[in-house]
C-alpha cells in the first residue's frame, strides 16, 4: 500500500489538462527528416565536434568531445552529417542558442529500444556502478540537466540519506514520467536501484499523483524488490518542485538559497533512471526522451519518444507557432524552430493567457497566499522596484522555489516570478557567492565578450 | 574567467533575450473584476438602504457614484496620471462612500466628500495601489468634521436649516411608503412607545418616523454626566426612582438585522452585508478572517468592558463583564446591540478590507481585525463620535504599513525567529 502524505500551505490548483495523453500508449516519431543535435545539453560550454560534414555516422556514434565539465555528445540515430548549425533549446526556464550538429538521411529504430542485460549490474558493487555512469556521457533529464555523473557523484560526497524520484508532474498537460512509470514501470525501478546505489542512499522513495495510484499497482513488487518506496501525494502546484516536495516528505526545508543535498536528499526523475538503467544493464545510450504533444490544438496528442534534435514544427505539424517548451507554468514559449533536448518534457501548443501590460500591485496579497516558501512578493516587488537588493535578501528571497505561482495569480499581471529571480540573481552577485552548483542550477555563465 | 586559449576558442550556450518567460498560462481574476464584483457586492447593502430611506437615499447613492467617476475622469485628463488605473475603483469608492452616507445627506455635502475621497484620499497618494487610507472614508471623515465647522459659521437666528449628518431623531420610511417615501415628511416618534418597525404604521399624513440612533440610546450606558438607565433588561425593584432599563427602549432585534433603523445608507441592513460579505469571501476576495477577527475582538470589548448604572442614592455604579451581570440570556443580547447598532459590520466586511489599505499577510489581516474592533467598540462606547467604526478603521489604516514591516511570517527555509532578527540587524551576516 502506498503511504499518505500531508501538503504545504499556499499552492494553486490549475486545471490539470491531462486527460488528451493520460492513456494513451507511447509512440515513436515517425515524420522526422532532419535532426539538430544540441552540443550543450547542460548550458555552459559546447561540445567540440569529431565529425566532419558528409560523414555517415552510426547510431549512437560519438559525435562531438567536451572538456572536462561537459558531456560528450552522440548521434541519437544513423544519418550523415551535414554541417554545424545554431539551435535554440529551453534550458530551465531560459531559451538557450547554441552550436548543434546537423545530421540528415535519418535511418535506424526510433522506437525505444529493447535488449538483453549486459552487465550484471545487480552484483556490483557501488563503485563499479559509479565508473560505469561516469563513462556513460548521459545528462539528468531536468528542467536544468547536469551531467548524470556529477550529480551522482555531488550527491555521493554530501552522504545523502534519501533518494527520491519525483514523478509527480504537477504541471498541466505534461503526462510524460507518468507513461514511462505505466509502460516502463519496472526498467525505471532498476534504474532507481542503480542511481540509489551509486549514491549510497539508505532510503528511496519514489513520489507519485495519488490519483494514479491505481495505474500503477504492477510496480508494487519490482518496487518492494528493489526497496523503493512509494508516496502518493495530493495533487496542488508545485508539489513537483524539489524543495516543496521534500518538505512534504521529510518534514524538512532546504535552507535559504540552498539546495537539496543540504538536507541530504538526492531528488533526480524517472527519465534520467530509465537511460541510466538502458546505459549501464544494457550498454545503450538512449537518444532521446519522452515528451508529452498536446494542446488545445493539437489533433492527436500523444507521448512521443522523440530523438535529441527534433524540431518543434515537424512535432506538431498541424498547429502553428508559437509553441510552448517544457510546460505551461516553468517553460518557455519558443518558435517552430526550437529543437528538442534532455531538458524538454513536453512541447504544447497552447495559446498563452495575453497579459498585457502590468498594472500596479493592488496588495490583495493573493501572491502571498499561494507562495508556497511564504514569501512575501508583493513586498519582494516593492523592493524589486527600488533596487533594494540587501532588504529582499533579509526577507528570504532566495528560498523562492520559481514555480511561478505568484505570477499566475496576480490580479494585476505583474511578472512578478521574474522580478523575484532577478533580485535573487542580484543578490548572489552582491554577495560575490558564484550560484552553488546545485542540482538544477545553471551553469554560471562565463561573461564571454 | 582566465581567457586560456582553448577557453576563447570554445562555443557557449548564450540565452535567447526577450523570449516570452513562464508563466504562460494565467488565473482569470483581473484587478477590474476585483473591483467590479466587490462594486455589485456592496449594491445589496445599498438596495436595502435604498427600500427602507427612499429616494433620498436613492439620489444620494447616484450622486456619490458620479461625483466620484466624474472628478476621477476630471483628474486624470488633467494630470494623465497613469496609476488611478480605469473607473472600476472609483465605482467602488463611490458605492462605499454612498454607504457610509445618512440617507439625508444634502447634495453639496455628497459632492464634497467625494472630492475629498478621490483626491486626498486616492489621487494625493498615486491612485489604485497606493492610497494608505480606505477612499472613501477619507470622504465620509472629511464631511465628519467640516460639517460642524460649518454649522459653526452659520450666523445664529438666520433662518437657514441647521445641516448636521447626526440629528437627533433619524427618520425611516414606514411599511407602506418603502422606496418611494419622502423622508422630509416623517412623524416624530418616542422611542419608549416604539414597539418595532413592523408592527407600525405611519400616523396619518406622514410616510415614515424619526426615532433616536440605537447607538445613541447605548451611549448614556457607558458615556455622559449621569447614568440614564438604573439596570440592562429589568428594572430594579428595589430602588425607589428605578430607571428605565437600556434594552427595553431599544428596537426588537429584528430591525436590526434587517435593516428597519436609522443609520446610514448601507449600514443599517445587516443580514445583506452577511450576505454580500460571505459572498467576498467566497469569491476570495476577502480573507475571512480580517472580518471575523474585527467583529470578535469588538463583541469581546462589548461584553468585557464596563456600563455605569444607576444605584440607590444617586450613585453610580460602574459593572464590569456585563455579559455576565444579568444572566447570559440578557448580556448576549446586549453584546448583540451593541455590535449592530453602529456601523460595525459595515467596516468589517467592506471598509477594513479593501485590499490596498488592508496589511498584506493573514496574520497581519488579525492583527488589523482585532486592533480594530478593540478601538472601534472603545469608541463607540466611551467617546462622543458619531463615526465609531470608520474612525477605528482610518486609525488601523495607518498603522498598516507598520504591520505589514514587523509581522513576518518565517519563509521557506529560513531559521525559526529569523524574523525577531530583522528589524535589528543592519545587514546579513556574511558566511
Ligand atoms: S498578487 Fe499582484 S497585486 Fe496582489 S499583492 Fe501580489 S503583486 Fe500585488
Ligand atoms: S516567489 Fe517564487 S516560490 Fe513564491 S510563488 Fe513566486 S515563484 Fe513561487
Amino acid at each position: 500500500m502506498t503511504h499518505r502524505y500531508g501538503i504545504f500551505t499556499g499552492g494553486i490548483d490549475i486545471p490539470d489538462e491531462k486527460q488528451a495523453t493520460l492513456d494513451e500508449p507511447i509512440r515513436a516519431v515517425s515524420e522526422i527528416e532532419v535532426l539538430r543535435v544540441p552540443l550543450a545539453p547542460c548550458g555552459g560550454a559546447a561540445a567540440e565536434a569529431v565529425v566532419e560534414p558528409g560523414q555517415s555516422v552510426r547510431a549512437g556514434e560519438r559525435l562531438a568531445r567536451a572538456g572536462q565539465d561537459g558531456v560528450d555528445v552522440f548521434a541519437p540515430l544513423a544519418g550523415q552529417v551535414r554541417d554545424v548549425v545554431s539551435v535554440v533549446t529551453a534550458i530551465g526556464r531560459q531559451l538557450m542558442r547554441m552550436p548543434a550538429i546537423e545530421l540528415t538521411e535519418l535511418s535506424g529504430c526510433r522506437e525505444i529500444p529493447d535488449g538483453e542485460e549486459t552487465f550484471d549490474w545487480i552484483h556490483a558493487d557501488a563503485e563499479e556502478l559509479r565508473r560505469r555512469i561516469d563513462e556513460s556521457h548521459l545528462v539528468t533529464q531536468r528542467r536544468r540537466p547536469l551531467p548524470l555523473t556529477r550529480w551522482v557523484q555531488r550527491a555521493h560526497r554530501a552522504a545523502c540519506e534519501v533518494f527520491v524520484v519525483n514523478a509527480v508532474e504537477s504541471q498541466p498537460y505534461i503526462t510524460a514520467d507518468h507513461r514511462l512509470l505505466v509502460e516502463h514501470g519496472e526498467e525505471v525501478m532498476r534504474g532507481v536501484s542503480i542511481l540509489a546505489r551509486a549514491v549510497g542512499a539508505r532510503r528511496c522513495i519514489l513520489a507519485v499523483d495519488q490519483r494514479r495510484t491505481r495505474d500503477y499497482d504492477p510496480l508494487l513488487a519490482p518496487a518492494e524488490y528493489y526497496e523503493v518506496e512509494h508516496a502518493a501525494l495530493p495533487p496542488k502546484y508545485p508539489i513537483g518542485s524539489d524543495h516543496i516536495l521534500l518538505k512534504v516528505l521529510t518534514r524538512r526545508e532546504v535552507p535559504c538559497g540552498g539546495n537539496t543535498l543540504d538536507i541530504g536528499a538526492a531528488v533526480i526523475d524517472p527519465a534520467s533512471c530509465f537511460a541510466a538503467y538502458h546505459w549501464v544493464a544494457r550498454g545503450r545510450r538512449l537518444g532521446g526522451r519522452l515528451v508529452t504533444i498536446s494542446g488545445e490544438h493539437v489533433t492527436r496528442p500523444a507521448n512521443l519518444f522523440v530523438p535529441f534534435g527534433t524540431d518543434a514544427r515537424s512535432l506538431l505539424p498541424t498547429s502553428p507557432p508559437p509553441y510552448v517548451m517544457g510546460g505551461p507554468m516553468v517553460g518557455t514559449l519558443c518558435e517552430g524552430d526550437a529543437v528538442t533536448g534532455p531538458a524538454v518534457n513536453a512541447l504544447l501548443a497552447i495559446d498563452p493567457t495575453p497579459t498585457g501590460s502590468a498594472s500596479q500591485c493592488i496588495r490583495c496579497g493573493w501572491c502571498r497566499d499561494h507562495c508556497p516558501t511564504r514569501l512575501n512578493v508583493a513586498v519582494l516587488n516593492d523592493l524589486y522596484e527600488l533596487s533594494r537588493v540587501e532588504s529582499a535578501e533579509l526577507l528570504g528571497a532566495l528560498s523562492c522555489v520559481e514555480c511561478g505561482v505568484c505570477s499566475y495569480v496576480c490580479p494585476a499581471r505583474l511578472p512578478l516570478t521574474r522580478r523575484v529571480r532577478e533580485l535573487k540573481r542580484a543578490i548572489r552577485r552582491l554577495r560575490h557567492t558564484p550560484a552553488p552548483r546545485r542540482e538544477g542550477e545553471p551553469h554560471h555563465h562565463p561573461e564571454t565578450t | 574567467m582566465p581567457a586560456t586559449p582553448e577557453t576563447t576558442s570554445r562555443q557557449y550556450a548564450q540565452p535567447v533575450v526577450n523570449a516570452a518567460e513562464a508563466p504562460l498560462i494565467r488565473a482569470p481574476e483581473k484587478i477590474q473584476s476585483v473591483y467590479t464584483v466587490t462594486t455589485i457586492a456592496a449594491c445589496l447593502p445599498m438596495a436595502a438602504g435604498w427600500l427602507y430611506f427612499g429616494y433620498h437615499a436613492i439620489l444620494v447613492s447616484l450622486l456619490s457614484v458620479a461625483s466620484c467617476v466624474a472628478i476621477e475622469w476630471g483628474y486624470f485628463r488633467v494630470t494623465h496620471s497613469p496609476a488611478l488605473l480605469g473607473r472600476a475603483h472609483a465605482y467602488l469608492t463611490g458605492v462605499l462612500l454612498a454607504l457610509t452616507l445618512p440617507p439625508f445627506t444634502p447634495w453639496y455635502v455628497v459632492i464634497l466628500a467625494a472630492a475629498f475621497a478621490i483626491l486626498v484620499g486616492k489621487a494625493v497618494f498615486g491612485g489604485v495601489g497606493h492610497f494608505l487610507w480606505q477612499p472613501a472614508l477619507v470622504g465620509r471623515f472629511a464631511v465628519a468634521v467640516i460639517l460642524p465647522v460649518l454649522a459653526q459659521l452659520t450666523p445664529a437666528g438666520s433662518d437657514q436649516k441647521q445641516v448636521t449628518l447626526t440629528p437627533t431623531h433619524w427618520p425611516v420610511l414606514s411599511r407602506d411608503h418603502l422606496l418611494l417615501g419622502d423622508l422630509d415628511n416623517v412623524a416624530q416618534d418616542r422611542l419608549v412607545a416604539y414597539r418595532g418597525w413592523r408592527s407600525r404604521q405611519a400616523s396619518p399624513g406622514t410616510e415614515g418616523f424619526a426615532m433616536q440612533h440605537p447607538a445613541e440610546t447605548l451611549a448614556p450606558l457607558s458615556r455622559g454626566e449621569e447614568p440614564a438607565y438604573s439596570a440592562l433588561a429589568h428594572p430594579r425593584q428595589d430602588l425607589p426612582n428605578s430607571k428605565p432599563a437600556a434594552l427595553t427602549l431599544l428596537p426588537p432585534i429584528g430591525d436590526l438585522l434587517f435593516g428597519a433603523r436609522p443609520g446610514g445608507i448601507g449600514e443599517t441592513c445587516a443580514a445583506m452585508i452577511l450576505v454580500a460579505g460571505i459572498y467576498l469571501v467566497y469569491r476570495n476576495y476577502v480573507k475571512w478572517q480580517l472580518p471575523l477577527a474585527f467583529l470578535a475582538s469588538a463583541a469581546v470589548v462589548a461584553a468585557v468592558a464596563p456600563v455605569q448604572l444607576a444605584g440607590p442614592n444617586q450613585t453610580v455604579e460602574w459593572m464590569w463583564f456585563p455579559v455576565f451581570a444579568e444572566g447570559l440570556d440578557v448580556g448576549f443580547t446586549y453584546v448583540c446591540y451593541q455590535v449592530l447598532s453602529g456601523a460595525l459590520l459595515l467596516s468589517a466586511f467592506f471598509l477594513a478590507t479593501e485590499m490596498t489599505s488592508s496589511p498584506v499577510t493573514t496574520g497581519g489581516q488579525v492583527i488589523f481585525g482585532v486592533a480594530g474592533g478593540w478601538i472601534a467598540m472603545g469608541l463607540q462606547l466611551y467617546f462622543e463620535t458619531a463615526i465609531p467604526a470608520y474612525l477605528a478603521v482610518l486609525a488601523m489604516n495607518t498603522l498598516t504599513p507598520t504591520i505589514d514591516a514587523i509581522w513576518l511570517p518565517r519563509v521557506f527555509g529560513q531559521k525559526h525567529f529569523e524574523w525577531l532578527r530583522i528589524p535589528f540587524r543592519g545587514k546579513p551576516t556574511k558566511e
